[in-house]
């Protein structure tokens, strides 16, 4: 999975590249997308590194668990110094997986104390955003 | 004035109090919201994937009936609603595959003519924070307050273009004119985790137990914010922090509009001050 | 020739056959050969266990129509969709709470909608599905209830939903909290079984069980109708 050839990990920069419509290799690893994430303490990789693992085609950036913790809260997108929509490329990542079918938040498995008690909008953006 | 008005489901439901201090409120400033005849969920999020249109087709029935009424405008408070609404017209307004797209689908011909408006514009541009202080029956001397805005109302700056993505003021603003206090912390702006909440507790455990004791340490007895999700998070957790640290001191987390609904001396029990999980009434009833 | 005529072309499940002008499609597949065990109960538009997808030509949209009330047309392409097996969750009625968190808890993925309409579009009975949905994401039951009274539980909305929501069985389900556990009691109808169980009947019934055919023949034609 790791080891791709040239063309598999051009062929996914692109398709991320279509569905974000943002340009990764505008990228300078400066960080200041890390430093006010908010899911940042519960990521392997920061999204600075996953923008790194993005502009090399690695494949890891698909199934790293960084992608299911963002929270679409932006503020990424709004600090980046070279004007990337950082979430856009986070969303790339997920919607490459959950049109294959792979999910994070599956509605089986929500505690009935939680089904209950948050309001319907928790469920509506969750599915959205991680059920496929 | 009566401007049309997009409740969202959370407000028929979880957050009646949000709904009704927000009508009544606006109603005692002279601004009439009348609810549109029929209206489906906004979607809550906006589709972050270029070619995800189906994600952008129930904002988009919305903003096209609103097209239907008078008035031009759109009013929701709900931060999420809000955000889907704007971001969506935004799309209508500026990309015209998408404008065409939804509209051929759709059936409609609407080209982003209505303002989607958040009562927290209302009360700035509209009635004027001025009107409000001299209206405020009630005053809120010596309340310490910290707004919370979370992520929805200011990002994307661009796209909201609501008040100073990093440094809000608008409900500053307000609270200054009910005669409370405002209190100044450093995490108006971050996330409460949002939807997280059903996939990841302890991240969102672990930001609202942040968001929640920068605005204690500085000092404030209450929070208030536009978001159910929000409201949420910062208030269910609470009981949970409590369980991990004995130490925690609560701290309520209400509505905007259940403050301005106090000031405004409006039946206290119509606000749904008493749908928090952590009760507001003995501060606020004494304030 | 004049009975060529009265044929018209179905395509049913993409084979072709003539059949008689004026059958409905489940007559006209009886016709051809089909013989019904399941996808046919009251054959008078009730049950909704016939719900059937046809496409004219020159047409992309897909309709839909109850096979038993259907006419066919000439160049229907048809198959029928007589069961889905869509996600039905069981509970006990009488332990549940009319409320939001209920309909959440049996069907979460109700809040998936994404608002397309196309339940709506499909339905046969010409239902506003899409709006009842809206009102059960908003834990409107009552609404949700009044809205969907009409259903027939054809399943073809489920069929269609890309967000694999099961509008019909949340629509029963907030149809059975509304009437065991919202709407008002009838006051009549409790003080009426009160008599029955004190027997204030008995005697009258006592009668007419002891009438014979005749008699009862006579006294049902004489009873009082409503205009």
């Amino acid at each position: 999975m790791v080891d791709l050839s040239g063309k598999t990990r051009r062929e996914l920069v692109e398709r991320i590249k279509e569905i974000s419509g943002q340009n990764p290799n505008l990228c300078m690893q400066c960080g200041t997308c890390s430093a006010g994430c908010t899911g940042r303490e519960f990521m392997e990789f920061l999204p600075r590194q996953v923008m790194r693992m993005i502009q090399l085609g690695n494949a890891k950036a698909l199934n790293c668990k960084s992608i299911w913790v963002c929270s679409t809260c932006l503020i990424c997108t709004a600090r980046c110094p070279r004007g990337i929509d950082i979430a856009r490329l986070m969303e790339a990542l997920r919607v490459i997986n959950l049109r294959q079918g792979r999910e994070v938040l599956i509605a089986e498995k929500i505690p009935v104390e939680l089904l209950t008690q948050v309001p319907q909008m928790a469920l509506t953006s969750g599915f959205r955003k991680l059920s496929a | 004035m009566r401007v049309p008005y997009f409740p969202g489901c959370t407000l028929h439901s979880k957050a009646k109090g949000l709904d009704y201090s927000t009508r009544a409120s606006l109603a005692a400033l002279g601004v009439e919201l009348t609810e549109l005849s029929h209206w489906t969920c906004c979607g809550t999020v906006f589709p972050l994937a270029q070619d995800n249109y189906i994600g952008m087709v129930a904002a988009a029935r919305i903003l096209a009936n609103a097209a239907k009424e008078e008035g031009g405008r759109l009013v929701t408070v709900c931060s999420f609603c809000y955000n889907v609404l704007k971001r969506v017209n935004y799309v209508i307004q500026n990309n015209s595959e998408a404008r065409q797209k939804l509209n051929d689908y759709l059936e409609e011909n609407y080209t982003g003519e209505i303002q989607p408006v958040h009562p927290l514009e209302i009360c700035k541009e509209h009635v004027g924070f001025n009107v409000i202080r001299n209206k405020a029956a009630r005053s809120l001397k010596g309340l310490k307050v910290a707004c919370y805005y979370g992520c929805m109302l200011v990002r994307p700056a661009a796209e909201m273009n609501f008040d100073d993505p990093e440094n809000p003021t608008i409900m500053e603003g307000l609270v200054t004119a009910l005669g409370a206090e405002v209190v100044e912390y450093p995490n108006k702006i971050t996330c409460c985790g949002s939807y997280q909440v059903l996939h990841d507790n302890a991240l969102v455990m672990q930001r609202v137990e942040d968001i929640l004791n920068s605005a204690i340490t500085k000092g404030a007895e209450a929070i208030i914010t536009s978001c159910p999700l929000c409201q949420f998070n910062l208030d269910w957790l609470q009981e949970k922090i409590l369980q991990k640290n004995a130490g925690f001191r609560q701290i309520p987390v209400l509505y905007f509009t259940q403050l301005l609904g106090l000031a405004l001396e409006l039946p206290q029990e119509s606000l749904g001050l008493d749908q928090h999980y952590v009760d507001p009434r003995p501060l606020l009833v004494g304030a | 020739m004049a009975e060529e005529r009265e044929m018209v072309n179905i395509y049913i499940m993409g084979k072709h056959y003539k059949v008689p002008y004026g059958l409905t499609i489940m007559k006209a597949m009886e016709y051809a050969g089909y013989r019904f065990i399941r996808g046919c109960g009251c054959r008078g538009g009730f049950c909704g266990a016939c719900g059937t997808v046809y496409r004219k030509p020159g047409d992309f949209r897909l309709k839909v129509g109850l096979a038993c009330q259907t006419v066919v047309e000439d160049g229907m392409y048809l198959t029928q969709i007589p069961f889905y097996p869509a996600n039905k969750a069981t509970y006990n009625l009488e332990e549940l709470t009319p409320t939001l968190g209920t309909l959440l808890r049996y069907y979460p993925e109700l809040t998936r909608c994404l608002g397309c309409n196309q339940c709506t579009r499909i339905c046969p009975q010409e239902l506003s599905v899409m709006d009842y949905m809206a009102a059960a994401q908003r834990g409107d039951i009552e609404k949700v209830a009044h809205m969907s009274f009409d259903c027939i539980m054809c399943g073809l909305c489920a069929s269609r939903c890309p967000a694999e929501t099961v509008q019909y069985n949340v629509a029963i389900l907030a149809r059975r909290l509304y009437g065991r556990h919202i709407a008002p009691r009838a006051q009549h109808l409790a003080k009426r079984v009160e008599e029955v169980k004190a027997g204030k009947f008995d005697e009258e019934l006592d009668r007419l069980m002891k009438m014979d055919k005749e008699e009862l023949q006579k006294l049902y034609n004489a009873r009082d109708i409503e205009p």
